[in-house]
């Protein structure tokens, strides 16, 4: 006899039962565990002793400039970092967009940056950008660009030119092989047609091919931005977060916090106000990015 | 389920499970777990009296450090160890970040696992209520049948700083660290946390064959009216630094570590200590020390090297300990302070000879030592007492020598003075040893993280010139205050 769809959804639900253990487990009750430590003072090492603080951890979040800057920096980091890959992957895709067999193997070598740990390009970072035995400070004497060395991790201006290169190296590919996919994707007859109508250069890319292109950027900035807001290995290697507090983004004060001093309430009320933030700016980068654009066809 | 015909509708009653029941299973299950997970820790730690027949295990657990605390130390001394009592150890050794939150975890959870347990200083004041006291096992004999705890042989100043706190006022320093006496530390209130191991101290380090060049030696002396030597003082140091920085020969005068990191509030404190300050930075009773008059002309001085004399090479600002030694092993300094010996590189044609770090008033090179611990919740505490000793005596911290062990006993400096291991790197044990005997520790504090921080912050952005000595101590003393008042300390 076939089963009634009462006893098919009972099924059902019986057997997802395991996963929604897992998920439970793994992610609904650390969330909220960790909702309920971000109001209290809790150490690791006193959990008896975890008093209820109301929203003392937040309004110190509020009120301490150390992590009032962290948060701005990370923002700033965010922006030049995502806006660099952007304009370069762009680049990137429209020449290597058109099929070719070298095109092809430009694509393939593009996927290498991104398969490099974090950590590890990191340091190598770190010695390339040394400034007594780093093949950039070499290499700009050499060709006459400087002729003392730069210290590039003594100063937070470098530092940052070194952390946002960094980062563009290693992601810069990622974007263009999203966008790549986009221009490859595009019909040819619009093209075309602004083509016969005299539209050429840059008049045909911005009117007719950009417009097209338009939600795979979405797309591209939108998984950049969420990736970059969770850099941490990159800069904790590079520069630790100096020089001073110059490059002390978030995610360094929420590990220094959670993992070093062991304060769980306090790190937990960071994470939360981060997560709080990037719930708010997400749909509206969505509401921005997809303005014009239809994400559903890309 | 239960049909119901309603006219041409037939309603249908579920007992079985619905989503809405299965969504409030889920949240109720959640937010009961906290409590579930509590009563399913494992066995709190026991107050059993000592068990001098405890059964031998099998193994003993012993978590460790990576090459901060010489693990191929340990690594050379395990077989040994089988040999003598049939005990294996299963060694999990951990670099420092993943060693330093696997340690807080395990004991945070009262996890038996591990047995014996090395700990660095600055956790422990935070670890006291989980590490198992020693005083009644050191003074057992019955548990001294593998080898004799001879306190006496540690370093004094090493042993009270690594090993002896208060259990109810983990901050407070022993008040007499003179002649280590198991009676009279109980009988001050304080207790003995472990057996310290890996003693290191900030030593100076320079290259004798710079400093015996004839030319050079000549023209030092005609400069300065005195013979080139290895400085005494921090008055001379900036003479010598100065004379050895030659941009050109891509030579400096020294090495510093005011990077971001721990590394820089080491070499602070240690010239707040040459300075007459309090090299502990905060007093027992939570007075700032780091800020006072002296810490300012430590730290204007400090920066005066990197600024003003420009004794140090580019990218100074940024160096940590592995930069440090990078810059001196490849000839970039002269002189060079570290931790641990140096090996020229192959290309380096020269000599290292090792010093003390000079003084001002007085000297007082900053030191760290790790101890072997007890779980205080481990199955064997007995047994891992027993492994603690017996890695931590005499004859085994000499084999250990092998492996380039900084040994914490005075017994194996001396025998570092004939033992091959150790003569092969000059005079670098004479000279560590010295430094124990006079080094200064860290504060005590359960938060000494966050505090640390806030100190490299200010030496860096003194180092770096973004602030003037005073500026950024006193920032970091106005950080400081606030974060002792969070971890519940009654600042003033």
């Amino acid at each position: 006899m076939k089963p009634t769809r009462e006893q098919s959804n009972g099924l059902g639900w019986a057997l997802v039962t395991p996963a929604v253990g897992v998920l439970l487990l793994m992610t609904i009750f650390p969330a909220l565990y960790l909702l309920w430590a971000s109001f209290r003072r809790f150490n690791l090492m006193t959990p008896d002793n975890a008093p209820f603080i109301g929203l003392e951890n937040y309004r110190n979040i509020a009120t301490n400039g150390d992590i009032r800057y962290s948060m701005l920096v990370t923002i700033l980091f965010v922006v030049a970092a995502v806006g660099i890959e952007l304009a370069l992957g762009l680049l990137l895709a429209l020449m290597l967009a058109p099929k070719s067999r070298s095109n092809a193997a430009a694509a393939t070598l593009l996927i290498l940056p991104m398969a490099v740990t974090p950590v590890v390009s990191a340091l190598v970072w770190r010695e390339l950008f040394n400034p007594n035995y780093g093949w950039v400070n070499y290499y700009l004497r050499q060709i006459g660009i400087m002729h003392e060395p730069i210290a590039w991790l003594s100063n937070p201006q470098t530092s940052w030119f070194t952390v946002i290169s960094l980062d563009v190296w290693q992601w810069t590919p990622f974007v263009a092989l999203i966008l790549m996919a986009g221009l490859q994707g595009i019909p040819p007859e619009p093209r075309e047609a602004a083509a016969v109508d005299g539209a050429e250069g840059w008049r045909l890319f911005w009117d007719v091919t950009f417009p097209l292109l338009r939600p795979f950027v979405a797309i591209a900035v939108l998984l950049r931005t969420l990736e970059a807001f969770k850099t941490f290995g990159t800069i904790r290697v590079l520069t630790g977060g100096g020089p001073g507090i110059s490059t002390e983004i978030i995610n360094l004060t929420i590990y220094r916090t959670a993992l070093q001093d062991f304060s769980v309430g306090a790190a937990a009320s960071l994470g939360i106000a981060f997560l709080v933030f990037l719930s708010i700016l997400v749909p509206q980068m969505l509401r921005i990015l997809a303005r014009n654009s239809d994400l559903v066809e890309a | 389920m239960k049909n119901t015909q309603i006219g041409d509708v037939t309603q249908t009653e579920s007992k079985g499970v619905t989503r809405r029941h299965l969504m409030m299973s889920a949240v109720a299950m959640g937010l009961s777990l906290p409590v579930l997970s509590k009563s399913s820790v494992s066995a709190a730690p026991r107050t059993a009296l000592l068990r001098q027949d405890a059964e031998k295990p099998a193994s003993l657990n012993m978590l460790y450090a990576t090459v901060e605390a010489d693990v191929e130390a340990i690594k050379l001394a395990i077989p040994d160890f089988k040999a003598e009592t049939g005990i294996d150890i299963v060694l999990d050794s951990q670099p420092y970040d993943a060693l330093q939150q696997k340690v807080f975890a395990e004991l945070a959870v009262d996890s038996p696992y591990y047995d014996v347990i090395i700990v660095d200083t600055p956790w422990t004041p935070a670890l006291t209520g989980k590490l198992e006291p020693l005083s009644g096992y050191v003074t057992n004999e019955a548990l001294n049948d593998v080898s004799d705890p001879a306190l006496d042989d540690f370093i004094e100043k090493v042993f009270f700083d690594t090993a002896v706190y208060n259990p109810t006022a983990s901050h407070l320093q022993f008040p007499d660290p003179t002649g280590i006496d198991v009676e009279a530390i109980t009988g001050e209130g304080f207790e003995i946390y472990g057996l310290p191991l890996q003693a290191n101290a900030l030593v100076a380090m320079y290259r004798t064959d710079l400093f015996e060049n004839a030319d050079d030696m000549a023209a030092f002396e005609s400069e300065h009216g005195r013979a080139l030597a290895f400085p005494e003082t921090w008055d001379e140091f900036t003479d010598v630094a100065k004379f050895f920085t030659r941009p050109d020969q891509n030579l400096y005068g020294t090495t510093l570590m005011p990077g971001n990191g721990d590394w820089a509030t080491d070499d602070f404190k240690t010239l707040l200590a040459a300075w007459g300050g309090n090299g502990y930075m905060v007093s027992d009773d939570f007075t700032l020390a780091f800020n006072s008059p002296e810490g300012v002309d430590a730290l204007t001085y400090y920066a005066s090297l990197i600024n003003e004399h420009k004794v140090t090479p580019p990218g100074v600002t940024s160096f940590s300990w592995d930069d440090a030694s990078a810059a001196f092993t490849s000839g970039l300094t002269a002189i060079g302070m570290n931790y641990h010996t140096e090996v020229l590189a192959p290309d380096v044609q020269g000599n290292i000879t090792y010093a003390l770090v000079p003084e001002k008033e007085t000297r007082g090179p900053h030191f760290g030592t790790w101890m072997l611990s007890v779980n205080k919740a481990s199955q064997n505490k007995e047994w891992a007492y027993r492994a603690a000793n017996w890695f931590t005596s005499g004859p085994t911290q000499t084999k250990m020598l092998a492996a380039q062990l900084h040994p914490s006993r005075k017994s194996v400096y001396e025998a570092a003075k004939t033992d091959e291991n150790a003569t092969k790197f000059g005079n670098f044990y004479d000279i560590l040893g010295q430094s124990l005997a006079l080094g200064v520790g860290r504060p005590r504090l359960t938060n000494y993280g966050a505090v640390d921080k806030e100190i490299w912050v200010a030496v860096n952005s003194a180092a770096t010139g973004s602030m003037t000595p005073e500026e950024a101590l006193q920032s970091a003393a106005d950080k400081v205050k606030g974060l002792l008042q969070e971890a519940g300390y009654p600042v003033s």
